[in-house]
């Protein structure tokens, strides 16, 4: 259990908030670069931080992120014209360009300079992995831009996708660190999803289903190493990465691609859940796309021209009683993302944290929790909060069997970090 | 028409969520193994717990001699002897506290206890970061067999968090 202003403490993420600090200070996924596929093409709502953003791509091909409305009377530059390097609102004219500056007032006299006084707030918008990443931070504290392995290997390697979940980012973030509940909640999908099936390590995972779990603090946030049985006395590990505030990376299996998460808050009781997978000295290869593309491993399948999952809460997630009791999923929901998202969202848009009973195998959980209340601390002091710099960004999750006297920390070190060249150590 | 999911999920709805107690108070023993997490565990002791209680290990060694009684292998914080066995049978959980680069030995013991009578163990090491990767490698050795759930925290004061967690 949290208490009631730990909770809110870690929840809150709208402008001024401590929580909302320490994801301003970090780079943030905004949106797809797909969402915004050419110059002077349409320009998109971004909610983000509890913040209303507009992204757009000028004339030139520069992105923009601005203030989505128009400083003179309010309307929504979404409605704007992409002309010549500005967005020009439609209602009376006024123009800016991809910093926000207002360039033309057309009702006020050129020579009178009034367009250089209007500025609309603006955050840097760059593109690296096919994801367009902002900063929204102090400018004085930009970092550089962001290391994470998927968005430096070649565009062939990797595949990216995100979807709307209607919870606070801290609920979805804790299923990507809650290691124990595979097993169950997505144990039919272990020998039948294509990006899953095939692999020993599940085998390890069905045949030993209680886990033991250790939880190792790293210098961006925690290793989450679940042990399991494995031939001639040795353990088969599994180890998670969890970097603050919100990336976590789920470990390998066999020579599907790895994947991870962000969690990132549109406001405090919607968030962005972004799914990555990648191979390192490989493209990806068709089957595997088009199976990400249909929605299978961590992907979903939208609702047509949107990013909301086609299974969502408006139709019940499509829970299917007779496949849960045949045991072709173990909830009745198909697919691993809306069987996290549908529980996720089903506990409300922020869950009361004074209300639960944890248990050991939740100090994962526990541990995440009490980093970030550290780190928020700490930030108060002035520290920079952790998972910033490059060095907690080269991180990578493993799957190794292990004698059972080697720590997995030390045991699989070089497996927890980027190797230039080289594949995911993997069972 | 909006699903029940759609509805049952919203903020407005959470108002009507039963406000009662969904569970009893669990009865947790924090057992520190060595010198070190000793001092740490009688501060902790200081704070207000629903149902935690301390004691330490620290004046015993691993396995119990060939005869030799399981009974002792426990003082509380007044250095008072305390049966294990009866300490171990009124736990839901058994939380172990060792310093990282101390000796876990007692670890065996009080595991073997826990394992004897279906008690949830935990192990907690403090310090992981600040030793040698060879004297933490020891310390979990000792622990590891023993542990069903195993933590290196840098901070000490994670204890106090996971026992609040837990509601210790």
């Amino acid at each position: 259990m949290l208490r009631k202003e730990q909770n809110d403490l870690l929840t809150r993420t709208g402008p001024g908030t401590p929580m909302g600090q320490m994801f301003r200070l970090s780079w943030q996924p905004a949106l797809l670069a797909e969402e915004l596929p050419e110059n002077e093409c349409p320009p998109v709502r971004v909610k983000l931080l509890g913040e209303r953003l507009l992204a757009w791509r000028d004339t030139q091909g520069r992105y923009a992120l601005t203030d989505e409305f128009c400083a003179h009377r309010g309307v929504s530059l979404w409605f704007g014209r992409n002309e010549l390097n500005g967005l020009r609102c439609p209602y009376h004219g006024w123009k800016y360009d991809h910093t926000g500056q207002c360039t033309e007032v057309p009702s006020e006299p050129s020579e009178s300079g009034f367009c250089q006084k209007i500025k609309l707030k603006s955050y840097p918008l760059v593109e690296r992995g096919g994801v367009l990443w902002t900063y929204m931070g102090p400018p004085e504290k930009q970092p550089p831009l962001p290391e994470w392995e998927f968005a430096l290997v070649p565009a062939s390697h990797s595949f990216m996708s995100k979807r709307l979940q209607e919870s606070n980012w801290l609920q979805a973030m804790e299923g990507g660190i809650d290691s124990s509940h595979v097993s169950f909640l997505h144990s039919g999908e272990l020998n039948s999803d294509p990006l899953f099936k095939g692999s020993k390590g599940n085998a390890y995972n069905m045949a030993d289903m209680k886990p033991v779990f250790e939880v190792v603090e790293s210098p961006g946030g925690l290793y989450i190493g679940a042990r399991r049985n494995a031939e001639n006395g040795n353990y088969y590990w599994r180890v998670t990465q969890y970097v603050m505030p919100a990336f976590t990376m789920i470990p390998p299996r066999a020579d599907h691609p790895v994947h991870g998460h962000f969690w990132v808050p549109i406001d405090d009781e919607n968030c962005w859940a972004w799914s990555f997978d990648y191979k390192v000295t490989r493209p990806l290869s068709e089957k595997e796309r088009k199976a990400m593309e249909a929605g299978q491993g961590i992907h979903v399948s939208y609702v047509p021209s949107t990013y909301i999952p086609a299974a969502n809460k408006t139709n019940d997630y499509l829970v299917d009683r007779k496949a849960q009791k045949e045991g072709r999923t173990y909830s009745g929901v198909f697919g691993i993302a809306m069987q996290d998202a549908s529980l996720q969202e089903s506990m409300g848009p922020i869950v009361d944290r004074t209300k639960e009973n944890l248990v050991s195998t939740d100090n994962g959980i526990i541990m995440a929790r009490h980093r970030l209340l550290r780190a928020l601390k700490a930030m108060e002091k002035g520290d920079t909060p952790p998972g910033i710099v490059a060095e907690h960004q080269h991180v990578r999750s493993a799957a190794v069997v292990l004698p059972p006297d080697k720590h997995f920390k030390d045991a699989a070190k070089e497996a927890l970090v980027v190797q230039t060249g080289k594949e995911h150590v993997t069972v | 028409m909006q699903s029940e999911s759609a509805r049952m999920s919203s903020a407005a709805e959470a108002r009507y969520r039963i406000d009662a107690p969904n569970s009893k108070p669990r009865s947790v023993k924090v057992i520190a193994l060595d010198h070190p997490s000793e001092r740490v565990i009688k501060d902790l002791a200081q704070r207000k717990w629903n149902n935690a209680s301390f004691f330490t290990a620290s004046a015993f060694g691993g396995t119990p001699k060939q005869g030799e009684s399981f009974a002792g292998w426990l003082s509380d914080l007044a250095g008072r002897t305390k049966n294990l066995i009866e300490e171990v049978n009124g736990a839901d959980l058994v939380v172990m506290v060792a310093a990282a680069g101390e000796s876990a030995q007692a670890a065996s013991i009080i595991g073997e206890a826990c394992s004897v009578k279906r008690v949830m163990t935990t192990a907690l090491v403090l310090g992981g970061q600040s030793i040698s990767d060879e004297a933490l490698s020891k310390t979990l050795s000792h622990l590891r067999p023993w542990a069903l759930m195993l933590v290196i925290a840098s901070a000490e004061e994670y204890i106090a968090d996971m026992l609040t967690a837990l509601r210790a």
